[in-house]
């Protein structure tokens, strides 16, 4: 009998070796959260990078699931608190917390030759890059060719109308019914914001600005007011939608290009997320005339060649994963020339990842590119919108007044001032 | 022993079988222990201390102190206090009217009935979403109607704009609960005794001094409990505010059930210990004013006797 029962041991530890590592190999399963579920060239993008890698590791299953992202930084709050969250998951640059509180891997072994420096830069915390930042995205002024030249207006060579001419522009419009920039801020902390900060931004430099942002410089320094000032100006003039408070941002895309239609509209440059999908899903008429040109020119500007430009959307890993070399290799089938290219084809937004524009093969992409590098061409770049530098109070009292009310109209400059003040 | 004492002891013995009530009661009482009572008491815990991830820091009444200096805060309290004390007021009075109104059996009541109760059936989801449509400022039936009447000027953004947004917000959940407090208060008149109606009319008592010296009165329980009631629903208001405005223009439709979810969730921070300050704090604040306004009712009601 005790023979017999080695036996049956030896034959069970045998069985385990044998199936052990091959149990081990497909349990391997990581989980993944993403934004991007109303994003279809996003979520394409994604879905056929995790079929290219399960197929080159055929040990390895992503377990994707999509969400909105307000319902997703929630659910991952209360994750990554219970540790429950998922090995992969979406984040943008500016949730600090996640890196203050250790929740991110240490993505140092990433193969960072095949993403650009600045992209690295926006996601390093005290020396160490913890995101994939595979969005990146400029503020950009869109308008409608057509409408542009019925009013009679010409956009300069260098794309900038000078002041008086955008308050020009302004006028026109406004005189043959027509609103002059489509922008809402009913569901988005930041897009009344972009007039803001890209006029300062201009005003003030890089250097000055970035103190600004930090709370180094006073909000009621002389050119913080008279910049303030000038873009009042401009929106008692109408520059605004008058449903600018309740506009939702699909909604703001749509007034742009289709229902009413507006002459101009700032936005991020992943407008083609949305404004690229076909007409039936919120895209922009087939053979829209859609042109790109730059902030105008600010009066007395120190630096109008100075822009925003941001990471958007990235993965990170989860620190507390038990498949972090595997969360690496994932993360490193996307660094590549030829995954920047494919993005760039693709989604039609700019990236973190290194491409080359110029080898792009989509036509529509193609186009959209070469308008913005024009755009960009000579920039000199501040990273990172405010809602991304800022925290805690300052960022609330920002998206309240700067986003909101100031362009709304609804409180002067002299209080938005004052509000910004003690906000800090 | 007396042999009576005996059969009371045994009865008594008899007529508590706790071990059953044990049975009966404990699925409940785990459930409200898990779901209601330890959040509670953890919640209070929690306002005391820095919560974060991997460690709670004891902080003393540090979270308290930073709450009173909190402007954002004071704003939400004020809006909720605003939401609370006027919203009960026009959701009963309305209410009183339409039941009075059914009671007398106005032509087309059972219609009005349904029309009336219709929006309590709605989510506020659904609500949020179809205000919003009314409200807009282009095309909402609410500026169309104006531009109609030759009030153009009057047109206004008005989720949009500070001084209108908190209102706008208020008559929506009026006009949503109305409904609700119309049916109960039907139901209330239609039990009313018979005999003490019959003996106002018996003394030629009038429409107007039934409805003041003997409805009113004989409804005021029923009244008192939908006020207290409807001042707790607004106390504790969050999906209205967030599917509209999340508390914009400049903080004026902010409550402080919005505020506590911004804090938890939205500000850059895995800190709970402040989000809970707030709960805490208004919790007290919810709790001390319905035990008020019960004191000062059962008080009327006993001076009334």
């Amino acid at each position: 009998m005790p023979s017999q029962k080695l036996t049956l041991i030896a034959i069970a530890g045998l069985a385990a070796c044998v199936a052990g590592p091959a149990e081990a190999q497909q349990s391997k399963e990581l989980t993944f959260w993403s934004h991007w579920a109303a994003e279809m060239p996003k979520r394409t993008f994604v879905e056929e990078a995790i079929k290219q890698f399960e197929a080159k590791n055929p040990g390895i299953k992503i377990k994707q699931t999509w969400y909105e992202k307000t319902a997703l930084y929630a659910g991952l709050k209360t994750a990554l608190r219970a540790g429950q969250a998922p090995d992969i998951f979406y984040a943008e640059p500016d949730q600090v917390e996640y890196m203050e509180n250790g929740f991110l891997l240490d993505l140092s072994d990433l193969n960072w030759s095949a993403v650009e420096p600045w992209a690295k830069e926006a996601w390093s915390y005290k020396g160490k890059p913890y995101g994939l930042p595979l969005e990146a995205w400029t503020v950009e002024l869109y308008y409608n060719k057509k409408v542009m030249a019925e009013l009679g207006i010409a956009v300069p060579a260098n794309l900038q109308l000078a002041p008086d001419a955008f308050l020009d522009m302004i006028k026109k419009a406004k005189a043959k019914g027509i609103t002059p920039m489509a922008l809402g801020v009913g569901d988005r902390p930041y897009p009344g914001a972009h007039l803001v900060h890209e006029a300062l931004l201009k005003k003030l430099g890089l250097e000055d600005y970035g103190a600004l942002m930090r709370g180094k410089l006073a909000w009621s320094d002389p050119r913080v007011v008279e910049t303030l000032k000038w873009l009042a100006g401009l929106t008692e003039a109408g520059l605004l939608p008058t449903t600018f408070t309740t506009l939702k941002l699909a909604e703001a895309h749509i007034y742009f290009h289709t229902n009413p239609g507006a002459l101009t509209f700032l936005n991020g440059s992943w407008y083609t997320s949305r404004a690229f999908n076909p007409p039936d899903k919120g895209g922009q008429p087939k053979d829209f005339p859609l042109g790109i040109m730059k902030f105008p020119s600010v009066p007395g500007a120190v630096c109008n060649e100075c822009r925003s430009i941001a990471i958007g959307g990235s993965y990170v890993g989860n620190a507390a994963t038990k498949h972090a070399k595997e969360v690496l290799a994932f993360f490193n089938s996307f660094a590549s020339f030829e995954m920047g290219n494919r993005w760039l084809d693709n989604v039609q937004v700019q990236t973190g990842i290194k491409s080359d524009p110029a080898k792009l093969t989509g036509p529509q992409a193609a186009d959209y590119f070469k308008m913005i590098a024009t755009t960009n061409a000579g920039a000199k770049y501040y990273f990172g919108i405010p809602i991304q530098v800022m925290t805690g109070k300052p960022k609330e009292v920002f998206i309240q007044v700067m986003n909101n009310a100031f362009p709304a109209g609804t409180i002067s400059v002299e209080d938005a001032v004052k509000q910004m003040t003690a906000a800090y | 022993m007396p042999v009576g004492q005996q059969q009371t002891s045994g009865a008594s013995v008899c007529s508590t079988p706790w071990g059953t009530i044990g049975v009966f009661l404990l699925p409940s009482l785990l459930i409200y222990a898990a779901f209601t009572a330890y959040p509670a008491v953890r919640t209070i815990w929690n306002s005391f201390h820095k919560v974060l991830p991997r460690a709670d820091e004891a902080v003393g009444l540090a979270n308290y102190a930073e709450l009173m200096r909190d402007d954002i805060f004071w704003r939400s309290v004020r809006n909720t206090i605003t939401w609370a004390c006027t919203s009960p007021l026009i959701e009963v009075s309305i209410a009183l009217l339409l039941a009075l109104a059914l009671y007398a059996k106005v032509p087309g009541a059972r219609f009005f009935r349904i029309a009336w109760f219709t929006p309590v059936l709605m989510s506020y989801v659904v609500v949020g979403i179809l205000w919003l449509w009314i409200y807009n400022f282009d095309w909402g039936p609410v500026n169309v109607a104006l531009r109609a009447l030759g009030l153009a000027s009057w047109a206004k953004a008005w989720l949009g704009d500070p001084k209108t947004a908190l209102p706008s917000l208020i008559f929506v959940t009026s006009w949503m609960w109305v409904g609700f407090n119309m049916v109960v208060l039907l139901a209330a008149l239609h039990s009313l005794p018979r005999e003490v109606l019959e003996a106002a009319e018996l003394d030629n008592c009038g429409w107007g001094g039934k409805l003041v010296y003997v409805i009113l009165p004989l409804l005021r329980a029923t009244l008192l409990n939908l006020v207290v009631l409807s001042f707790i629903g607004k106390m504790k208001i969050f999906d209205l505010v967030w599917i509209t405005t999340k508390g914009n223009p400049l903080w004026a439709t902010e409550t402080v059930s919005t505020y506590v979810y911004k804090r938890a969730f939205e500000w850059t921070t895995f800190d709970l210990g402040y989000p809970s300050t707030i709960a805490a704090l208004w919790f007290v604040i919810v709790l001390a004013a319905v035990l008020a306004l019960t004191w000062l009712f059962r008080l009327r009601e006993k001076l009334e006797y």
